[in-house]
């Protein structure tokens, strides 16, 4: 193992000169902001939980004073202390935006794969420097605008993390900054993807072709141009319900409207709340194979690595997230059955989403098959890693009953679709998110994160994340209803409300069960143990550079000779062959 | 799991049915998840028996060499083609047979649902069978469809707010519209969704179980709570069911509520706890509910009608007597 390097190296001449706002702050290195990105996303990650620990008090007590920190909420959001409906469905709509939009992607893509990303095809940076940061920044205005929200009159955007029209368009000011948030977001989204294809494309090493870069970069790749494609259409979108809002505009507005028994005196009227639905869910399902692909990229970097032999399947695996991500752009209407779709564009729509579940039980097939005739090592990345599989395969399964229409007449905007995505991307993307992080911490420090605080961390946050969401595919069978300030208001919900106790008490203590995480973060980064470079014996080229890395990442750039997992090789001394390294003959 | 689905107290499973489309609904429901039991479990079974056989100890190495697994790709056949039956057997007819055959225009009834925020308005066409227009500039707390009250087709026109009044064993025409937001009209015991969508009207049409009047259907749904157990959110929207008596005394008489808000309601169920009261028989006060599925504001959780199904010969006589009020009192 080369544990040891010296500071000097070839490429980064000027990066010990520069002063520390450079340096840190407005830095162009993809470390810093891939650092940057993960730091601000696992902020809005708490903050976005936080706002469902409390709506779960709402749900689980309806009416009932919030403890501790009830007193402390503007009348806005809380009278009294107990959350109001505004507040709730305020609370509601920015818990899934800071979810997806602010916590989730940015840390699948912002950061894992700004960090990981040009150091797994030997790139000493990314393509464009300053269109990376550019891209941290905008990001984080975005999620400031989002965060003042909550403070302006009338309280942040509460017509749902979809904010279907002409709900939106009669809201509050709330709804505003978060289309001006959607903006500033959508732009940071299409300057990183731009720039994550640009780099994988053109700065690969000599002798990393295409078909030995690691899985995790393929899925980056696949990603990048989702992200590229479907975002601009929401762009547009949110363009046009800001002017419907503003500028008296009837893009999504039809005519003869009565609001509040006021008729609406609209200029042209005309417009269709359905357009709206349909570019939102243009963008919005392929978002949800941007939340999946890097969380399938980061647990297969490290199964590979932790089962010791090759991934099964690889060029399956890549073959399956090119399918995938194109198959991910004509299943948008699946999430639209109910909006009085006759059988010609339902029968197209339920067969793609048919269709899309093929590659992904293909990747999933893979990586288990990979276990078998594997040398387990059962590490704290590994049994995230491992947590995901079985989570993920919740997550998909549960999706049939929903992707075909008649099934979809019962379960429909029921807790059996909230079940049914926290699966795969609670236990599934957070957990391979969490996998990634005790996965390239060393990497990124030099130190290990602690294996039995990582284990106190990982098992009773494997418990509690099902007590959650499990009872939720019961309580959606029962017919309960999503986004319902008091469930108990109706009989199905009434009915089923000791499940929902279940739920709320499930995420209470998934909340405490982060406490390790979040010491052993802060503890590991000061005082974890010294490792060096390679520290899990991996093969990928990250592991060739130093940890942490140096402004330039290599030493030496480094040339590739074989394939990303070759790993228990019979005949040789080490049950690895990095990458880098040229093997004897 | 069975302790789960007991704890809903609500049909074990899916809600009570009461439509004869529903079925086929619930078929594909079942039939789908069993499937995927059915997947999951022997995934499962392979999925620990490599963890187990598998790990990480001495004088175990990893071998370089995949299995050459062909029953990985069996399997993968397998679930695509029942995942094309689903599709192409179960879900595809139901759909087309929930969406292509509306019932003959002179064999249903036809009711007007105009939804807003946060009421179910449900305009019949009265004895005449015509709707009378409206016009919304004539909306108003009283008019709530804005309906042209002058017009002759009018005159016997029924409107009725978060009510829902239907006949058993006939075909049900509804057209969905709204006024101000996107709602969702969910009939979760008929197995009925549909949004309804402002500037749009898009008809839907199911047929009541012969037997399901509400008379009917609220003994069936008939449950006992162990006083231990009682927690008024659970029971908020139900009635006793008979006379409960500690020791010959009536302490809750057949069809009294169970307090109105938490508060009383509390009190009452403390009160019959301490006069030694073991259980609680209930049903619901009214067991069919339309709600709205679809977020349309802070009140959209009360949005929700209540439906009274009748007999035909009950449901005439309803649409006699409320047409005949609505003359009277113009004004409504």
């Amino acid at each position: 193992m080369s544990g040891h390097h010296d500071h000097s190296h070839g490429h980064g001449d000027h990066g010990h000169d520069l002063p520390f706002w450079r340096k840190y702050i407005f830095s162009v290195d993809h470390k810093v902001i891939g650092c940057q990105y993960t730091f601000t996303a696992l902020l809005f990650l708490f903050f976005g939980f936080t706002l469902m620990m409390i709506m779960r008090w709402q749900l689980a007590y309806p009416g009932q004073p919030i403890p501790f920190i009830g007193k402390y909420l503007s009348d806005d959001i809380a009278a009294d202390g107990v959350l109001v409906g505004d507040g709730y469905n305020a609370f509601g709509a920015m818990h899934g935006t800071i979810m997806v939009f602010l916590a989730i992607v940015p840390l699948g893509v912002g950061g894992f794969g700004n960090y990981i990303l040009p150091l797994q095809i030997g790139a000493p940076d990314m393509a464009f420097p300053k269109l990376n940061m550019a891209s941290y920044w905008v990001y984080f205005c975005g999620g400031v605008t989002m965060i003042a929200s909550f403070f302006i009159k009338g309280g942040a955007a509460a017509s749902g993390w979809t904010s279907y029209p002409p709900l939106s368009v009669f809201a509050s000011s709330g709804q505003t900054m978060w289309l001006w948030g959607m903006v500033l977001l959508i732009t940071s989204s299409l300057l990183g993807s731009v720039n994550f294809i640009v780099t994988t494309v053109q700065m690969r090493v000599k002798g990393l072709s295409f078909f030995r870069l690691p899985f995790f970069v393929w899925a980056q790749l696949v990603t990048s141009f989702l992200l590229l494609l479907a975002f601009p259409p929401l762009e547009a979108a949110g363009v046009l319900q800001l002017m419907d809002r503003l500028a008296g505009t009837s893009f999504f507005m039809p005519s003869g409207l009565v609001y509040a028994t006021e008729p609406q005196n609209q200029l042209a009227g005309g417009g269709s709340p359905l357009l709206w639905q349909h570019l939102f869910w243009f963008l919005a399902h392929p978002e949800v194979y941007v939340l999946i692909l890097p969380a399938m990229g980061i647990v297969s970097e490290i199964i590979a690595t932790n089962t010791r032999k090759p991934l099964w399947g690889y060029k399956s695996l890549v073959y399956s997230a090119i399918f995938l991500g194109f198959m991910s752009f004509i299943v948008w209407a699946h999430h639209m059955f109910m909006t009085g779709m006759g059988t010609t564009l339902s029968t197209f729509f339920q067969a793609t989403t048919m269709i899309i579940s093929v590659p992904s039980v293909i990747i999933l097939t893979c990586l288990i098959l990979s276990l078998y005739g594997a040398s387990i090592r059962f590490n704290v990345p590994m049994l995230f890693a491992l947590a995901f599989l079985p989570m993920f395969a919740i997550g998909g399964l549960t999706g049939l009953p929903l992707g075909l229409t008649a099934s979809d007449i019962h379960l429909h905007d029921t807790y059996y679709v909230i079940g049914h995505f926290h699966y795969v991307v609670a236990p599934g993307t957070i957990f391979a998110i969490f996998a990634g992080i005790y996965y390239w911490f060393p990497k990124v420090t030099g130190r290990k994160m602690s294996e039995f605080l990582g284990k106190l961390h990982f098992w009773p946050s494997f418990l509690f994340i099902n007590a959650v969401f499990m009872p939720m595919f019961f309580q959606g069978m029962a017919g309960l209803l999503r986004r319902q300030y008091d469930q108990t208001e109706q009989l199905h919900g009434a009915v089923a409300h000791g499940l929902t106790k279940m739920s709320s008490y499930g995420a209470w203590l998934l909340a405490i069960a982060q406490l390790p995480f979040i010491i052993n973060f802060f503890y590991s980064m000061f005082a974890g143990k010294k490792v060096g470079a390679n520290p899990w014996e991996s093969t990928t080229l990250e592991w060739a550079a130093p940890s942490p890395p140096p402004h330039g990442n290599f030493d030496k750039t480094p040339v590739v000779y074989c394939g990303p997992y070759e790993y228990s090789v019979p005949g040789k001394s080490k049950d690895y062959c990095p990458q880098h390294v040229a093997q004897e003959a | 799991m069975n302790l789960l689905l007991a704890s809903t107290q609500y049909g074990s499973w899916t809600p009570p049915l009461y439509s004869d489309h529903g079925g086929s609904i619930d078929k594909l429901v079942d039939v789908i998840h069993v499937f995927m039991f059915v997947i999951f479990i022997p995934w499962a079974i392979f999925f620990g028996y490599c963890l187990l056989n598998f790990r990480a100890r001495p004088g175990h190495k990893a071998s370089y060499l995949p299995i050459k697994a062909k029953v990985s790709k069996y399997a993968e056949v397998a679930v695509a083609v029942f995942e094309a039956f689903l599709l192409l057997g179960m879900s595809m007819p139901v759909w087309a047979e929930y969406k292509n055959n509306p019932p003959a225009s002179d064999q249903r009834l036809d009711i007007r649902v105009v939804s807003q925020q946060f009421q179910w308005n449900f305009h019949y066409a009265g004895p005449d069978g015509k709707f009378g227009p409206t016009n919304i500039k004539l909306v108003s707390a009283s008019n709530p469809i804005g309906l042209v009250e002058d017009d002759a087709a009018a005159a016997d026109d029924i409107v009725r707010v978060n009510e829902c009044h239907l006949p058993v064993d006939k075909p049900i025409y509804m057209r969905l519209t709204s006024m101000d937001v996107i709602h969702s009209f969910d009939f979760p015991t008929m197995r009925v969704k549909q949004d309804a969508i402002p500037g749009m009207e898009i008809p839907i049409w199911f047929r009541v179980d012969k037997s399901a009047t509400t008379d009917a259907i609220r003994p069936q749904m008939k449950m006992t709570v162990p006083m231990a157990k009682a927690e008024w959110y659970k029971i908020r929207h139900h009635v006793a069911a008979v006379d409960h008596k500690v020791k010959d005394e009536v302490v809750l008489a057949k069809g009294a509520d169970l307090g109105v808000d938490l508060k009383k309601g509390n009190e009452l169920l403390d009160q019959l706890r301490k006069k030694g009261l073991a259980e609680l028989t209930l049903e619901p006060r009214n067991p069919l509910e339309i709600v709205c599925a679809q977020l349309c504001g802070n009140s959209h959780f009360k949005m929700k009608a209540q439906v009274m199904t009748h007999t035909e010969d009950e449901f005439k006589k309803w649409v006699a007597e409320s047409s005949k009020k609505q003359k009277l009192e113009t004004d409504f």
